[in-house]
């Protein structure tokens, strides 16, 4: 086991805005989850916004330095791996470190901001990974297996891993390394979810676009995009959609009742966030994982389990 | 002045003379017929140099024009007229008029990043696609469209709440915009469980980035930078 958590080296974790957002019941399970496999959790104090998917749409060079300004923190903790649980950050963070990388100027400049900032130069050489990656590679599946008391079995789960837990393999890595997710049909979330008893049904959806960037620019299309997500589940018998992404997450949340009422009330399923659901085979309560807090009421469906 | 792709053929004119003699012989058909020839003009190649001179549109010279991107494009599901490909073969020729007469779909691409992630030619398609948008946007050619709208409104949410956004922050200014956010019955069922989780506060007083005075100064001044990729 002690050789599996070398892995990431040191590694941190960056909230971002989301996890201390509404996305606040991610990382209260995360924390609980991490702490009983006895990995580590500490966080990047003081970080700014990443700047998402729109920062970089409007402006470059800020569109790099707020993740990289995260970056430089983390190198700054002594960090060798910076975890996102959030697929947006992931994948943000990933993209600077991949363009101070690759262009020597850019990064250049990147550092005479950072400096201004006073801030450490960054010398590009954190590596970044995924919430679900570090639980699967830094604990694995048999130490999750050995923290559950209370399996869920039989429980119907798809595991929907949304855009940006695997996509681009440019920023990513993903596809080149074991420890990376197979980037058209990742499958760690799935172990992970039936170490803990679940059944994972058959979903074809699990790399499929929410729409997310444009919930309020292009709002019909994405409760379309939603709403084929949800199909998909519902036709492969899930009971509940299991998520990593907090955008994807809310967004589905609050689209709820617009989708039922224009693509059917069967498409109801509520959602809950992979390490929820693990934390709560760990044994702990719903109030504590806060489940009882997610809009889409998933205790409907836990409840047996209790 | 630009043409519209559609309607540039390669041939201007065709003339049919009603007895032709070529070489002392005469010839009658099909082969006295003559066609005019004429050389594309209103393109723009300086579009091609200055979207591969960013950072985000580097890659386009790679582009072998496969379709790849456009096949599995899950934006192209919902507009005929979203083709990535395309995009990047009209930015190339420079042929700026058709794509502003498709500006409309431009903006819709949401990032799911597909098309990059499987490109044949690592072409990083959807940087590339938003550089040809961010290009029209830059000459003034395009409309202001609902998407770079929000993305403006993003950045402007983190720079003016110290550095950091949450959810009630972004959704008031975007209601502010203009955008349709959350029915007030929305509003009631989430603030119940905002309430549960006692998220309220978080939301409604976020933490601040400590120094944040200084780094915003430092990124104003940075906004001001193009960044070139020589
Ligand atoms: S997949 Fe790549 S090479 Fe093929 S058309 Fe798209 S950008 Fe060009
Ligand atoms: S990132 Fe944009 S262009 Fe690329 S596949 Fe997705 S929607 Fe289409």
């Amino acid at each position: 086991m002690s050789e599996r958590k070398e892995v990431y080296g040191k590694a941190v974790l960056y909230p971002g805005c989301s996890l201390d957002g509404l996305g606040k019941s991610y990382e209260v399970s995360l924390k609980l989850v991490v702490e009983d496999l006895g990995i580590p959790y500490q966080r990047v104090e003081d970080y700014n916004c990443c700047g998402a998917l729109e920062v970089k749409n409007v402006n470059t060079m800020v569109g790099l330095l707020l993740p990289a300004r995260n970056l430089s923190l983390a190198q700054s903790m002594g960090a060798n791996t910076v975890i996102s649980a959030c697929p947006g950050c992931h994948y943000s963070l990933s993209r600077a470190n991949h363009y101070v990388n690759k262009y020597q100027n850019v990064g250049q400049r990147v550092n005479e901001h950072l400096k201004k900032m006073e801030e450490e130069p960054y010398e590009g050489k954190v590596g970044t990974a995924h919430a679900v990656e570090y639980v699967y590679n830094a604990a694995g599946v048999e130490e999750v297996k050995k923290r559950v008391k209370r399996p869920l079995t039989g429980l119907k789960v798809a595991p929907y891993y949304g855009c940006l837990y695997s996509r681009p393999k440019q920023f990513l890595g993903t596809g080149y390394s074991p420890f990376k997710d197979d980037p058209e049909r990742p499958n760690f979330m799935d172990e992970l979810l039936r170490a803990a008893g679940a059944e994972v049904v058959p979903f074809e959806a699990k790399t499929m676009c929410c729409g997310g960037p444009h919930v309020y620019s292009d709002a019909e299309v994405s409760v379309h995009l939603e709403a084929r997500i949800l199909k998909e589940a519902k036709r492969n018998g899930a009971e509940v959609l299991v998520t990593d992404c907090p955008l994807g997450h809310v967004a589905i949340e609050t689209n709820m009742d617009k989708i039922a009422r224009k693509y059917g009330e069967e498409l109801r399923m509520p959602l809950a966030y992979f390490s929820q659901l693990l934390a709560f085979a760990f044994g702990h309560s719903p109030d504590e994982v806060l489940l009882t807090a997610n809009l889409t009421g998933p205790m409907s469906i836990l409840r047996r389990y209790i | 002045m630009p043409i519209p792709e559609l309607e540039k053929p390669i041939i201007k004119d065709v003339i049919s003379k009603e007895k032709a003699i070529i070489d002392g012989v005469e010839v009658d058909g099909t082969w006295n017929s003559f066609i005019v020839e004429r050389t594309q003009t209103g393109y723009d190649e300086s579009m091609w140099d200055e979207i591969s001179s960013t950072l985000e549109g580097v890659t386009i010279s790679a582009c072998w024009q496969c379709g790849t991107c456009t096949s599995g494009c899950t934006m192209r599901e919902y507009d005929p007229n979203f083709s990535p490909r395309r995009f990047i073969d009209l930015a190339r020729k420079g042929d700026r008029q058709s794509l502003v007469e498709i500006q409309d779909s431009l903006w819709r691409c949401v990032s799911c990043q597909k098309c990059t992630h499987r490109c044949p030619k690592g072409v990083m398609v959807e940087e590339v696609v938003h550089a040809i948008h961010n290009n029209l946007l830059k000459h003034g050619l395009v409309r202001e469209d609902p998407s770079t709208k929000f993305d403006e409104l993003f950045l402007e949410t983190v720079m003016n709440n110290g550095g950091r956004i949450t959810e009630l922050t972004l959704g008031a200014a975007s209601a502010k915009a203009g955008f349709v956010t959350l029915s007030v019955k929305d509003l009631i069922k989430m603030g119940g469980a905002l309430l549960k989780s006692g998220l309220v506060k978080d939301l409604i007083k976020p933490s601040r980035v400590r120094k944040w005075s200084k780094v915003r100064k430092v990124l104003e001044e940075a906004m001001k930078e193009e960044v070139i990729i020589q």
